[in-house]
């Protein structure tokens, strides 16, 4: 091969080209591929996250004549429906507080799962023009792609706001108060996000592969919500059983959650620490085969 | 002598559109190929996905809905109630994606050939006869497993069962006139593919179908009768089973009202058509 020098290592990843005559080019990659080196890429180019960021929001609304009332309506309409056929028609118990309180206060976790899970690993697919002609460090998009589903948590909480005034109005009463526990709230909320970001790095892989990568994954997801405690209590769930409910790395962020907020509700630390422990573990692997399959992936967008 | 041609615009009414669709029936299943193959094209787990796709959501559902939360079921096993609601639902919710999607989905082919394009909506909706088809399997499977283990017999031996009949027949209908306006708009806005979903899974929320009609309360039942689904599975329950209640006449003028929609949309579509197509 002209121009391969012998003295490089016979890597196939690391390429030399001598220019005619003069001086020598070697184009090799970045030689450290670690997690700080990452990182340090990622807060370099994080100008770019913030441009992805905004795209992605567009995108929710662009090309539609409703425009941004779409956000709005898609996150309002299904929380009044949503809580008048759970709460007054199936009578799922609430602990204590009106059903619609408790089921904002238990939206506000699962959106920060399911849309940023969702659209998380769409990042690569839905740049994919944009990715063929100039280098971003790719980690960024599943990232930026991610604060498009997380509008719709902070709608709810601003709803979960409205209504908490509203019963404290009429009925007198503060279903939430202000207390330290409200950590555990962000905490939570932390850790699901970190979560939903984990997932999504396996998945833009898989989707680069196979089309149906996502159709699986919004169908996982419309059903993970049923196995997790959201529409009704953990209580609900016979004891005998209810360590399988908690096998869901999502059920204990999402107990706590709701226990940082509505007191008279149970929560487990240790499962806590189990999800944290299988979100570390998610996002190492995560990261670690995101990288080492984005050449192959870049290659099959 | 020569022969004498006469080329005239075709009237746009309904009765015209639909003799036309009928002329060109021969279309229906090349469309309805074309559809069931791009359900499944370029998907890993293929023609698997038809078995789980029916299946895995009502178990999960049933296991929630009629095991944790214990929603009541007019004392049928929760898991039949819910198929037989979901078999009705899914004619309706799957013929209504699949119809609103016929044009845009079906594009090559009208660039290519004249056919009338009020036949593609009908044929798109081959993919939700497919599901219906394997759904019923499940239900009559089911249906035997509950009467043996039960020792009680569950369906109905009588005439009453045309009524569900009709009841899965209007589904299909509905869905159909309701594509036959979305399918046009769709091609404009975007709104209409992105609402859809939407649209639909809180529609899904509001028909009695995880839920009997006799639970909810007394003064919202009123106004969920005028949920045309509503009407109809509960038809379609009461006329396999004998359970829940029978509104005669809402089902009747539900029956009217799909068949002016139906009338509506095909006329609306002729017209809309032509415009669509330069359009777009």
């Amino acid at each position: 091969m002209p121009g391969r020098s012998a003295s490089l290592p016979s890597d196939p990843g690391i390429l030399a080209h001598r220019g005619p005559g003069e001086g020598r080019w070697i184009i090799a990659p970045d030689v450290d591929q670690g997690f700080v080196a990452r990182t340090r890429e990622v807060w370099q180019y994080r100008r770019i996250l913030w441009f992805f960021s905004s795209k992605a929001l567009e995108s929710l609304y662009s090309k539609t004549h409703l425009g941004v009332a779409w956000i709005f309506i898609r996150t309002l309409v299904p929380l009044g429906v949503g809580s008048f056929v759970f709460g007054s028609i199936m009578q799922v118990p609430s602990a204590g507080v009106p059903y619609f309180v408790f089921f904002l206060v238990g939206q506000i976790p699962w959106n920060c799962f399911d849309g940023p899970v969702i659209r998380g690993s769409q990042g690569l697919e839905t740049n994919r023009n944009l990715l063929t002609k100039l280098y971003v460090p790719r980690i960024i998009l599943p990232l930026a792609q991610m604060t498009a589903g997380a509008i719709e948590p902070v709608i709810i909480t601003l709803v979960l706001i409205v209504s908490l005034v509203y019963y404290r109005v009429n009925e007198g009463v503060w279903y939430v108060q202000a207390n330290p526990r409200l950590f555990a709230c962000a905490a939570s909320v932390l850790l699901i996000l970190a979560f939903a970001f984990s997932l999504s790095l396996w998945v833009s892989v898989w989707q680069a592969r196979a089309r149906d990568a996502r159709f699986v994954l919004r169908y996982v997801v419309s059903f993970w919500l049923y196995f997790t405690p959201v529409i009704y209590p953990l209580s609900v769930v016979p004891a005998g059983i209810r360590w399988l409910a908690y096998l869901n790395p999502l059920t204990a962020p999402l107990e706590t959650f709701r226990w940082g907020m509505l007191p008279s509700l149970e929560h487990s630390w240790p499962w806590f620490a189990y999800s944290v422990a299988v979100t570390a573990a998610t996002f190492a692997g995560g990261v670690w085969y995101f990288t080492r399959s984005e050449a192959a992936t870049m290659d099959k967008l | 002598m020569t022969e004498r041609w006469e080329v005239s615009s075709r009237s746009p009414g309904a009765i015209a559109t639909m003799r036309e669709v009928w002329q060109y029936r021969r279309l229906l299943g090349f469309i309805g190929d074309r559809a069931l193959r791009k359900m499944y094209r370029r998907t890993v787990l293929g023609w698997l996905w038809l078995w789980i796709n029916p299946l895995f959501p009502i178990a999960l559902r049933a296991m929630v809905f009629g095991g944790l939360l214990g929603v009541g079921s007019n004392g049928l096993p929760y898991f039949l109630f819910l198929l037989a609601g979901t078999v009705v639902w899914d004619v309706f919710a799957t013929s209504l994606m699949w119809g609103t999607r016929a044009l845009e989905m079906n594009r090559d082919l009208t660039d290519q050939i004249y056919h009338p394009r009020a036949i593609l909506p009908f044929g798109n909706m081959t993919p939700s006869l497919l599901n219906l088809a394997l759904k019923v399997g499940v239900f009559l499977a089911a249906t035997i497993y509950y009467t043996v283990q039960d020792g009680r017999v569950y369906l109905r031996p009588d005439v009453s069962i045309l009524w569900a009949i009709a009841a899965l027949g209007l589904a299909f209908v509905f869905a159909l006139a309701i594509s036959l306006f979305t399918s046009i708009w769709g091609e404009t806005a975007r709104d209409i593919r992105f609402g859809l979903g939407q649209l639909l899974s809180v529609w899904y929320l509001l028909t009695p179908i995880l839920y009997p009609l006799s639970q909810v309360p007394e003064d919202q039942r009123r106004w969920m009768l005028f949920n045309p689904l509503a009407i109809i599975v509960e038809t379609f329950k009461w006329g396999l089973f004998g359970v829940g209640s029978f509104y005669r006449e809402q089902f009747l003028v539900t029956a009217v009202a799909v068949f002016i929609l139906l009338c509506a949309g095909l006329t609306y579509f002729a017209r809309a058509e032509a415009r669509t197509i330069a359009e777009r």
